[in-house]
């Protein structure tokens, strides 16, 4: 099979959503994370990792598909996207799969409650959806900055 | 007694080789003040011999050394350079240039180098 | 040849090439990654060197001979387009604007360009240390060349093929320029007639240049005259000898093998010695290793001070004096970790002569600057921010500060103003002064602004000392020049310099003397990356707040706390300051109830507002070492990074400007 590509599988309400394993600098389990205050809401503050501190967010609220409770399965998906470090809350990080490109298709409008601007594709697998999110998106600077200046 | 095809961007540079050229005991047959000048005159006035700057605009010497060995494999081509661009006549060598000459020319050295050429 | 005839041509065409590359570097300041524009200004000083040299006109020739080196580098991108670099090229083609125009009145066109030429080539070899070409000693073995196995095997073979090994001896011209180039020549002439197997000094230095003799062995069925001749048809050989190659295993039959160990041992001896001459003791390292290493020397102090915590319950001596021995060992290690990266100021400070000259033109002042102890050095992150503001103190000084030659004049002094730039260390601190001879501060001046603007009261003005007058300039919103220019008077004031410098935990002060001039002085921390706070804590989280903005810490009773006009206040030795809650500005929810009606509050300063921040509780003094909080998350309201504490927890770091009021 040409054009195979990685993706790390990880759930969010019970919905399997993937990122391009490229993407994906570690996960990490749940640590104390300090508040950082007056910012947007889905930012829970910052993890120290390795020499850097990095700021971790609620997915499910970045997403506005609600808040998430943690469990023993909670994780951090720390992700880098154009040279920031990221760490993403996530219910629970399964697997890494290798998905065809011909497998991959455009989203459509709105899927498990989120949005398609926030997504890259729908990956058909054998017995589920698969959903692949757009991880520079959901990181875009202008939206983090327009959410924290509403709240401000 | 050799026919000699100037090529220097500067006036000023063309008029003092063909002084020198001049006074050697050669004629200057032609003067090109860049190379795409030098390889269309090359053509025109087939010259035995041309002197060649390396910087110069539209064309420079190097570049405009190969179209005239694409014309002409046997031509005679010195290149006239200044310090410090080994690299480019390292270049013109490999590219079949006879000779180099540096700034500031003298005339025992175009002397040499002509003959050593011719 | 009577180069009189030319003259006018070649000043014609030289002013043209001046004009160009006066328009071009303007350019190229502008759009510092443009390469062909690096080309055009290449060529237009390839040009005049070559026409100057031609004419005799020495200076011109060198230095624009040094110009071309550095824009030549520039080309092959080894080096980058700096503000020094272009500094350095306006400086130069200032100078050679003067020598041109010298020669159009018929005098020489001499001028000292010794001075540029330097700068011309600390650009060139200096900031490429790695770059520079050792000088290679002269090749003058006249001796046998050694080859190694793998050479005599090649060469064994070659002579059961029937080609003879001859070595060469090649002499250049003693004026021979490019030697490299010509050197190639040779190596190609020879190899016309077969391979050579082994040159001295090497092809690299060959190739490098600087080398006016050199040796090579060739293995060839020509006769050796041949060989000869053809080196003897490359243009500025002086000589070439040529003779039968023996290796030393067949000079060993005639010789002692003690000899022949001898001379195999001492050129190699020799090599040794002249390549440790060149070994330089720097080396170039990314910043970003060293911050990779400071990242990773952080764990190691988290992981100390777990140890420290450990070996105290267990109580083991042994285990407590290693751990103590650790903990003196990696804070020298910290500190230097700290050291590497620090940079002279220099870089700073290089921009500013440009600056000046241009500013001085603009606003018709005649001023020198002057400047002190650029090799100072400061940490990498000071260095990036502390630009700005002395650019607005330079415009400062020269806007307000210098008179015009005029006023100068009239008040008896020199026509050509000073400002000195000064740079030196003292203690932990780093002290950038900037010392004018202009007019000082008119203390008139600025408190009659001082009551127009309502800042302060004339009884109140009437009790303050010429210092304090003094840094009512420094106040938000003040502005003494009567009319406002384009240079200092954008409605950006001095303050905004001093919360700049105070925010890299600076001060800046002011000494004045009407009519003498001024002298702006500013204080900073050698390293940014380390902060000396108060660690407080607010609802179970912890907040370190910079020791250099906070005035005092206070325990007060909760009734001392006053309401005025919905803000809540305090009487803090006589002067009524406003209380901020840490909690409330941060919308903390409250994890207990707080039962104790004392209140802990740290009293900071933003200039010479004042202002109590209330928190839970003070935890004490760290130094801790400052983490931005990336991109993600800039710009977040008082809070300007955080930092890692023992447990490996983050705290944020506050930025109590933010909350004065």
């Amino acid at each position: 099979m040409k054009d195979v590509r990685k993706f790390i599988v990880f759930t969010l309400k019970n919905q399997s959503y993937g990122v391009d394993v490229s993407q994906v600098h570690s996960i990490e389990r749940l640590q104390k994370v300090t508040e950082v205050p007056r910012t947007a809401s889905f930012i829970k503050g910052v993890i120290y990792l390795r020499g850097n501190t990095i700021p971790v967010i609620d997915l499910r609220e970045r997403l506005w598909i609600g808040q998430t409770d943690t469990t023993d399965e909670s994780r951090f998906l720390i992700v880098e996207i154009k040279g920031m470090q990221v760490g993403l809350l996530v219910d629970a990080a399964n697997e890494v799969l290798d998905i065809g490109a011909e497998a991959i298709e455009p989203p459509p409008e709105m899927i498990a409650g989120v949005e398609a601007r926030y997504l890259e594709g729908v990956a058909k697998l054998k017995d589920e959806l698969l959903i692949l999110l757009d991880l520079e998106h959901i990181l875009d600077m202008e939206e983090v900055q327009e959410v924290k200046q509403a709240i401000n | 007694m050799a026919r000699i095809l100037v090529t220097d961007d500067a006036a000023f540079m063309r008029m003092q080789l063909k002084d020198i050229v001049t006074k050697l005991g050669h004629e200057v047959v032609g003067e090109a003040e860049n190379g795409q000048v030098a390889v269309d005159m090359y053509q025109e006035v087939k010259p035995d011999l041309v002197t060649m700057d390396i910087t110069m605009p539209e064309m420079n010497g190097v570049e405009a050394l190969k179209e005239i060995k694409k014309l002409d494999a046997d031509a005679k081509v010195i290149m006239c350079s200044a310090m410090g661009q080994q690299g480019m006549v390292v270049e013109a060598i490999q590219a079949g240039a006879k000779d180099f000459i540096v700034k500031p020319f003298t005339a025992d050295r175009i002397n040499e180098a002509l003959s050593k050429a011719l | 040849m009577d180069t009189n005839d030319y003259i006018e041509i070649f000043l014609d065409e030289s002013n043209e090439h001046l004009q160009a590359v006066n328009d071009q570097l303007l350019k190229l300041e502008k759009q510092s990654d443009d390469l062909s524009i690096v080309n055009e200004i290449f060529r237009s000083a390839h040009t005049l060197k070559g026409m100057a040299a031609t004419m005799g006109y020495e200076d011109i020739a060198s230095l624009t001979h040094n110009m071309e080196n550095v824009l030549d580098k520039i080309r092959n991108s080894s080096l980058h387009v700096t503000t020094e670099v272009i500094d350095v090229t306006f400086a130069a083609v200032e100078a050679l604007e003067e020598m041109v125009e010298s020669i159009a009145g018929g005098n020489e066109g001499k001028k000292d360009v010794r001075d540029l030429i330097a700068r011309l080539e600390a650009i060139e070899n200096g900031k490429q240390p790695e770059e520079e070409v050792p000088v290679a000693a002269k090749a003058t073995t006249q001796e046998n060349l050694e080859l190694d196995e793998y050479q005599l095997t090649v060469l064994d073979q070659a002579k059961e093929q029937g080609f003879e090994a001859y070595q060469m001896e090649v002499a250049l011209d003693e004026g021979c320029i490019l030697k490299a180039a010509r050197a190639y020549m040779v190596v190609e002439a020879v190899e016309q007639h077969g391979e050579i197997i082994k040159t001295s000094p090497p092809v690299e230095e060959l190739e490098a240049g600087e080398v006016d003799r050199f040796s090579l062995i060739v293995l060839t069925k020509s006769p050796a005259a041949e060989v000869k001749q053809s080196v003897h048809n490359v243009s500025e050989v002086e000589s070439a000898e040529i003779s039968p190659y023996v290796t030393v295993k067949e000079e060993a039959v005639l010789a002692t093998e003690e000899i022949a160990a001898t001379k195999e041992e001492a050129p190699t001896e020799a090599k040794q010695e002249s390549h440790k001459a060149v070994t330089s003791k720097t080396i170039r390292v990314n910043l970003e290793r060293i911050d990779d290493l400071m990242n990773l020397f952080e764990e190691v102090v988290i992981d100390r001070s777990r140890l420290e915590d450990l070996a105290s319950e267990i109580k083991n001596e042994a285990l407590q004096d290693t751990v103590e021995h650790m903990s003196r060992v990696s804070e020298d290690m910290q500190s230097l970790i700290l050291t590497m990266r620090m940079v002279p100021v220099e870089q700073v400070f290089n921009r500013f002569p440009r600056m000046v000259r241009g500013l001085a033109k603009d606003l018709n002042k005649n001023l020198e600057l002057e400047i002190i102890g650029a090799d100072t050095e400061l940490d990498r992150t000071v260095i990036d921010e502390i630009g700005d503001p002395l650019v607005h103190l330079i415009r400062n000084s020269i806007d307000h500060g210098i008179e015009s030659p005029e006023q100068r004049k009239k008040a008896g002094k020199a026509e050509k103003g000073s400002l000195i730039l000064r740079a030196f260390h003292s203690g932990n601190h780093v002290f950038i002064e900037m010392e004018d001879d202009g007019a000082g501060i008119n203390r008139e001046k600025v408190a009659a602004k001082a009551i127009e603007n309502g800042v302060l009261t004339e009884a109140q003005l009437e009790k303050l000392t010429d210092q304090e007058v003094n840094e009512l300039i420094l106040a938000s919103g003040f502005s003494t020049a009567e009319t406002v220019s384009d240079i200092s008077g954008r409605g950006v004031g001095l303050d905004v310099v001093k919360n700049k410098i105070e925010s890299l935990g600076g001060k800046l002060s002011i000494e004045s003397t009407q009519g003498k001039g001024s002298k702006f002085s500013i204080q900073l921390p050698l390293t940014l990356s380390i902060l000396s706070t108060l660690l407080v804590d607010v609802s179970k989280e912890i907040y370190a707040i910079p020791l250099s903005s906070i005035i005092e810490t206070l325990m007060i009773d909760e009734k001392e706390i006053m309401d005025a006009h919905g803000q809540r206040v305090i009487d803090f030795r006589g002067n009524i300051i406003p209380i901020v809650s840490l909690r409330k500005v941060f919308n903390i929810e409250e994890t207990e109830t707080n039962n104790s009606t004392d209140q802990a509050i740290v009293v900071v300063k933003k200039g010479n507002k004042l202002t109590g921040i209330l928190v839970d509780s003070f935890i004490g003094q760290k130094e801790v070492v400052l983490k931005a909080l990336g991109a993600y998350l800039k710009d977040v309201f008082a809070i300007s990074g955080a930092t890692i504490l023992g447990d490996g927890r983050v705290a944020l770091i506050l930025d109590p400007n933010a909350l004065v009021k």
